[in-house]
């Protein structure tokens, strides 16, 4: 699925920082997880307004999906709902992994949905609109979340 | 004294063609319609609209109702050369509405848009597209803003804004125009038609507030750098006025045609900026006549153009063509699509003559352009034809055009488009025969404004080209294809 090897670790390495970064600690299990669900918030206020909440939740879905090959306890989370109910979930999910699950599984997620959305759109447009979510890393005390 | 009127700026689009048929440029502030049938390209003309127009100072807010799904939708148009990404959430902004319309409640739509424009004070502002709202507006429930209204306070909305707004919806019929057409400033309207094997787009500027735009149809072209129109206007450049300047104008420069003898017919040369048909039966020597007058321009150093239609291109003509073509001596349109429009052709001819700073040019031959244009442009090809040397007349150029002529002995005809009229000058082949050999005659049957030879003249094609001999006497009747010996030289009247 990966478009080129070199971007893709690219854009790895960044969302785990981001993620390290929101959470304060990569040793913490339940702020990782709450570092990816407000990630997500973020993708889907960056994102919404241009594809549509459906078109947030169909590739977030998607992308779940693909990271449940990795990580089986992840799928029933797709079950369970779309929007805040499916970020609930999520984090649920997350509860009793081992830390780094939870912070390889975040990642994968959140990999797997860029990857998706630049096959659709393009690693360069998919740069524009997501690159605010991870590229400036800045705690998430910082951030403005709705 | 200074003016108390409001001056209207306009915007250049960047859509290749449609400022000239917008009559200047897409005025500020104003609140537009693109309407047409799904596939029209609307969306497309949207975004390249869009992102010509959308700077920092002047940004942009595109709102997608329903319609195309904002992925797909983003998807495709990326394919497109004007789509630049770095102006995404810069100096433009996608704001997608379905979530709001699929709820049902118009007031709530209209209320975001208000919101997010009152927020953001776009330059420009789109919303694609309404006629999906349309549809979805059948379980509308009873006392809220339905569609009929929704349009129309949005079109309000949109004109109350400084900004330039654009509405894009799909629009079917003539029968129930909606009411919002009142309301707005400018209505493009888009369609694409398929005629037999052909598909041809075309655009109208149904209606634009506050300046003349050129009436009527214009075709326009999608590719990968957009869409292109072409104005059928640059060729409606009152061609009248032109044409009677042309013909006012005394003592003008003469071309030589490259032919020897030839050039003595037109009584000394064919007068600069004249267009002249060259009509004859196939293999008569109408190309190699062409393609001597263009040989003949670059050794004087006056560039030409060639526009040729024939499928399979003769070999000499190739040959002589190609090398010139390929020394950049002379430009050259080739075309065998077959849903051309003659303002295409007009148009890329236009370009190409500014670019090689061209004074000859060649159009080989009607027949073939005939073939090329759209069937659904035919009806109007003589009309077309006479736009289209008026404004060659206008660039100043001189035009030779050459002319399938079916062989009839019974008639005397120049052309089968009654073209002849348009053209300043016309040169004839036939074919004769004499003594049971097929002989080739060649006349100059007009000279607009200048003498000229009336001698039927025998020719001979060698490889040199061209060759023209004497005046053929001692016969008469030859045009009416029964030759007969006069009884002695010197007793012809």
């Amino acid at each position: 699925m990966a478009i080129s090897t070199a971007g893709t670790n690219a854009r790895r390495e960044a969302i785990r920082a981001m993620l390290a970064t929101r959470a304060g600690s990569a040793d913490d299990a339940s702020a990782l997880a709450q570092a990816s669900v407000d990630t997500w918030r973020q993708v889907t206020f960056q994102l919404a307004p241009v594809i549509g909440v459906g078109g947030v939740e169909v590739l977030f879905n998607r992308a779940i999906h693909q990271t449940s090959a990795v990580f089986p306890w992840l799928a029933t989370a797709v079950e369970d709902g779309g929007g805040d109910a499916l970020l609930s979930t999520l984090e649920a999910r997350f509860e009793g992994q081992e830390t780094t699950t939870v912070g390889e599984a975040s990642a994968t997620v959140l990999l797997n949905f860029a990857e998706l959305l630049a096959t659709l759109i393009g690693e360069s447009l998919t740069d524009r609109l997501l690159g605010p979510v991870w590229a400036p890393v800045t705690p998430a005390s910082e951030r403005e979340i709705p | 004294m200074m003016s108390k009127k409001v001056a209207i700026r306009r915007l250049p689009t960047g859509v290749p063609g449609l400022d000239a048929i917008l009559g200047g440029g897409l005025p500020e502030f104003s609140f537009n319609l693109i309407v047409g049938a799904p596939g029209s390209g609307k969306t497309t003309l949207a975004h390249q609209l869009m992102f010509a127009l959308a700077t920092s100072e002047r940004p942009a807010l595109f709102f997608t109702v329903l319609g195309e799904p904002p992925l797909k939708m983003l998807r495709y148009q990326q394919q497109f050369l004007f789509f630049d990404s770095h102006k995404v959430n810069q100096s433009l902004r996608y704001f997608n509405l379905s979530d709001d319309v699929s709820a049902g409640n118009f007031d709530q739509v209209l209320a975001r848009i208000t919101q997010e424009v009152e927020a953001s004070s776009p330059g420009l502002v789109f919303v694609d597209s309404f006629r999906s709202v349309m549809l979805e507006a059948q379980q509308q429930p009873q006392g809220t803003l339905g569609l009929q209204q929704f349009i129309q306070k949005l079109g309000i909305h949109l004109s109350s804004w400084q900004a330039t707004t654009f509405l894009i919806g799909e629009y079917t019929s003539d029968d129930h125009p909606h009411p919002v057409f009142t309301v707005a400033d400018g209505v493009l309207s888009l369609e694409q038609s398929v005629y037999r094997n052909s598909m041809v787009r075309k655009i109208q500027i149904v209606k634009m507030r506050g300046q003349a735009t050129p009436p009527g149809m214009h075709t326009f072209r999608i590719s990968n750098a957009g869409i292109e129109v072409f104005p059928a206007a640059l060729v409606r450049d009152d061609p009248g006025a032109t044409l009677s300047a042309a013909q006012s104008r005394p003592a003008r420069p003469r071309l030589t045609m490259g032919v020897p003898v030839l050039d003595d017919m037109l009584g000394g040369g064919l007068p600069s900026g004249y267009s002249i048909l060259v009509a004859g039966p196939s293999g008569s020597g109408k190309t190699i006549l062409a393609t001597a007058f263009l040989a003949e321009g670059v050794r004087l150093g006056e560039p030409g153009i060639i526009v040729a239609f024939e499928q399979t291109p003769s070999q000499s003509r190739t040959r002589t063509i190609d090398n010139m073509v390929r020394a950049g001596h002379i430009g050259l349109i080739n075309t065998r699509s077959l849903d051309l429009s003659i303002d295409e052709i007009v148009q890329r001819l236009i370009d190409l003559i500014h670019q090689k700073k061209a004074t000859r040019v060649v159009i080989d031959s009607l027949s073939g352009f005939e073939l090329a244009v759209a069937p659904s442009f035919r009806d109007d090809f003589r009309e077309s034809l006479f736009r289209m040397v008026a404004v060659l007349a206008g660039l100043g150029v001189t035009v030779l055009m050459t002319s399938e002529l079916e062989d009839r002995y019974t008639d005397l005809r120049f052309s089968p488009y009654g073209s002849a009229f348009l053209t300043d000058a016309i040169i004839v082949e036939r074919y004769i025969e004499i003594e049971s050999r097929l002989k080739r005659v060649i006349a100059v049957v007009k000279v607009r404004g200048s003498a000229h030879s009336d001698e039927l003249r025998q020719f001979e094609i060698t490889d040199d080209g061209i060759v023209i001999g004497k005046p053929v006497r001692d016969y008469e009747g030859l045009l009416g294809g029964h030759p007969a010996q006069t009884e002695a030289p010197g007793k012809v009247a």
